[in-house]
């Protein structure tokens, strides 16, 4: 066996050392130097572009379809509702949180939240049918100060004792009145695909003698573009009323 | 800026009887076996319910899923037959045989489409290849080197799902599509762009192949594997001179072409158009010498990649014989009595 020879620190030394311990304890005390965010008594303050929970203005969905190409998770599931018109739901259990659905929403019915605290049981319960996008969820909220990373060579914090609003207000999106139209009438099938595929009953067919008339009203027309990529010929284009 | 329009009429078609318009050409067309299989139906459908497969063209389910819109009827060329024979008007002559290619006979038709393709005519066209079993397939063809494939040269005698595949070559073409296909494939074709100003823009040269008969490839294959044919060493079919000929790698089989009778399709039994008369070329190996083929050149575009061919030499130009395509026209135009008693009336006056 071995025995380890502990040097023992002489007075002067031992009363040097317990002394810089107790300078580390005051100083910690008074000016913390941790970067560390106690959530969730304290929150991080997140630009209002954060990409968290979406929400979703059913009056303002055209039913374009847009979000749902557009998800590269595939989680945006297209569903009929009551008034036959079709929303989105996300499933979270797919969403990257790219925000592709948002930015892409030509009605701006789809917005976005600093939420990104929601808890769920299981998987199914993070799918997010459309009636639970409409409000925001439940959170229950502990903070009292909004903890902004200040970063000036070395990383600071920042607190301020006050909530941080987690819904922004979104400006809404300006928009540019489209209708579609069709610039090849020589070539329609009138198939009447693009008549039942129009969410607010814009275009009409009408059998005449020996002939059918096709007729998009431009007023109703909210320029969602489903009949042009319906178009089995292609003819149809959305112009700039 | 496009000019477009927010009302537009289109002109339909009488129904013959007081169904369904796929109805009407099931019954009309194909159960009457006029059918020919050139499958512009299936081509322009809106609904992609038209199959045309190894059988029958058939709509499975139409009765939930036909939009009734008549396009199937209108496009049809068999809808009212009015079938076209003998030669037709024609600007040139001639016969030759490429020199960059191997193909039926003199490779011709590659060596049209090529040149198109290098004219900047076309940026696409479609050739139909074949698997293990000589079963067809077709083939989006982009550029010259993709037609050294011996595989995608030579006739298959089988239906080939070509003109469904426009519309998927249509998508992305800018210049425009070449199409090769047998005499009703081209009157298809015709009567689509005659009907749909997108088809009369996009497809810019029309090659039809001097033909008597196709067939389904199931009854062929039988047939021939009957014969002694093994499809794993065969490289060439041919029918000259009243024979099939089928060349393998180490053997020859041939027979009279007669006997194929017994599957003849319905449809080609009242067919009379025997050089593809609207195509803006025909192309066949009947009337000039053994490894040349016959070129019908029957429209300016069609002359503008001639003079292409014939500025750049690709081509050895031979004689042709115009009385031996005369002979077989006319063989083939003695099936107008095959033809119901209606659509010969029709074609009368």
């Amino acid at each position: 066996m071995i025995k380890i020879k502990v040097r023992k620190p002489d007075m002067v030394e031992n009363i040097k050392l317990h002394l810089d311990a107790l300078l580390t304890g005051v100083k910690e005390a008074v000016k913390p130097g941790t970067i560390t965010i106690e959530y969730p008594r304290e929150r991080r303050w997140l630009p209002d572009s954060f990409r968290g929970y979406i929400l979703f203005t059913p009056e303002n969905c055209i039913s374009c379809f847009q979000c749902s190409f557009v998800c590269p998770a595939n989680a945006i599931l297209m569903k009929k509702s009551e008034n036959n018109r079709y929303y989105p739901s996300i499933d979270y259990a797919k969403c990257i949180f790219c925000h592709f659905c948002v930015d892409s929403c030509p009605g701006s019915a789809l917005r976005q939240t600093k939420i990104h605290d929601v808890v769920y049981i299981d998987l199914d319960e993070m799918f997010c049918p459309t009636e639970n996008m409409i409000n925001p969820p439940e959170i229950v909220r502990e903070d009292e100060y909004t903890v902004e990373y200040l970063m000036d060579l070395d990383i600071i914090l920042k607190r301020v004792k006050e909530r941080d609003d987690l819904i922004p207000e979104v400006k809404p999106v300006e928009i540019i009145k489209e209708y579609s139209s069709c610039y090849e009438p020589d070539s329609c099938l009138a198939c009447g695909i693009c008549v039942s595929s129009c969410p607010n009953e814009a275009i009409s067919i009408t059998s005449l003698d020996g002939e059918k008339r096709l007729k998009i009203d431009a007023d109703r027309c909210t320029g969602c573009g489903i009949c042009v990529k319906e178009c089995p010929v292609q003819i149809l284009k959305l112009v700039k009323g | 800026m496009i000019e477009s329009t927010l009302e537009w009429d289109v002109r339909i078609p009488e129904k013959k009887i007081e169904e369904k318009y796929w109805l009407n050409l099931k019954k009309r067309v194909i159960e009457s076996g006029l059918c020919s299989h050139c499958s512009t139906c299936s081509l322009i459908c809106p609904v992609d319910g038209i199959i045309s497969e190894d059988r029958e063209i058939d709509f499975p389910d139409w009765e939930e899923r036909c939009v009734d819109c008549s396009v199937c009827v209108r496009v049809c060329p068999r809808w009212d037959y009015n079938p076209l024979s003998d030669i037709g008007d024609y600007i040139e002559l001639v016969a030759g045989k490429s020199r960059r290619f191997r193909g039926q006979d003199g490779a011709m038709v590659t060596e049209f489409m090529a040149s198109a393709l290098e004219m900047g005519l076309i940026d696409r066209t479609l050739f139909v290849g074949r698997d293990e079993e000589w079963r067809t397939e077709v083939y989006h063809i982009r550029s010259v080197e993709q037609l050294f494939d011996i595989k995608l040269t030579g006739t298959k005698y089988s239906f080939a799902n070509v003109l469904p595949e426009i519309k998927r070559a249509m998508r992305t073409s800018e210049k425009g599509i070449g199409i090769v296909g047998t005499p009703c494939m081209v009157s298809g074709i015709r009567k689509l762009q005659k009907e749909f100003s997108i088809f009369r823009k996009k497809i810019r040269l029309v090659c039809g192949l001097f033909c008597t008969e196709n067939f389904y490839h199931h009854q062929l294959y039988a047939f021939l594997k009957e014969k002694g044919v093994d499809f794993s060493k065969l490289i060439k079919t041919d029918i000259t001179r009243g024979k099939f000929i089928a060349t393998m790698t180490d053997s020859e089989i041939s027979f009279p072409v007669k006997e194929l009778n017994s599957i003849v399709p319905h449809g080609c039994e009242v067919c009379i158009d025997f050089t593809a008369v609207e195509s803006d070329f025909s192309v066949g190996s009947v009337g000039s010498d053994p490894g040349y083929s016959t070129v019908v050149v029957r429209t300016e575009v069609a002359k503008d990649v001639l003079e292409y061919i014939k500025q750049n030499g690709h081509v050895d130009f031979g004689k042709v014989i115009i009385e031996v395509v005369e002979k077989l026209s006319n063989l083939k135009k003695k099936r107008t009595k095959n033809i119901p008693e209606e659509y010969r009336k029709h074609m009368k006056e």
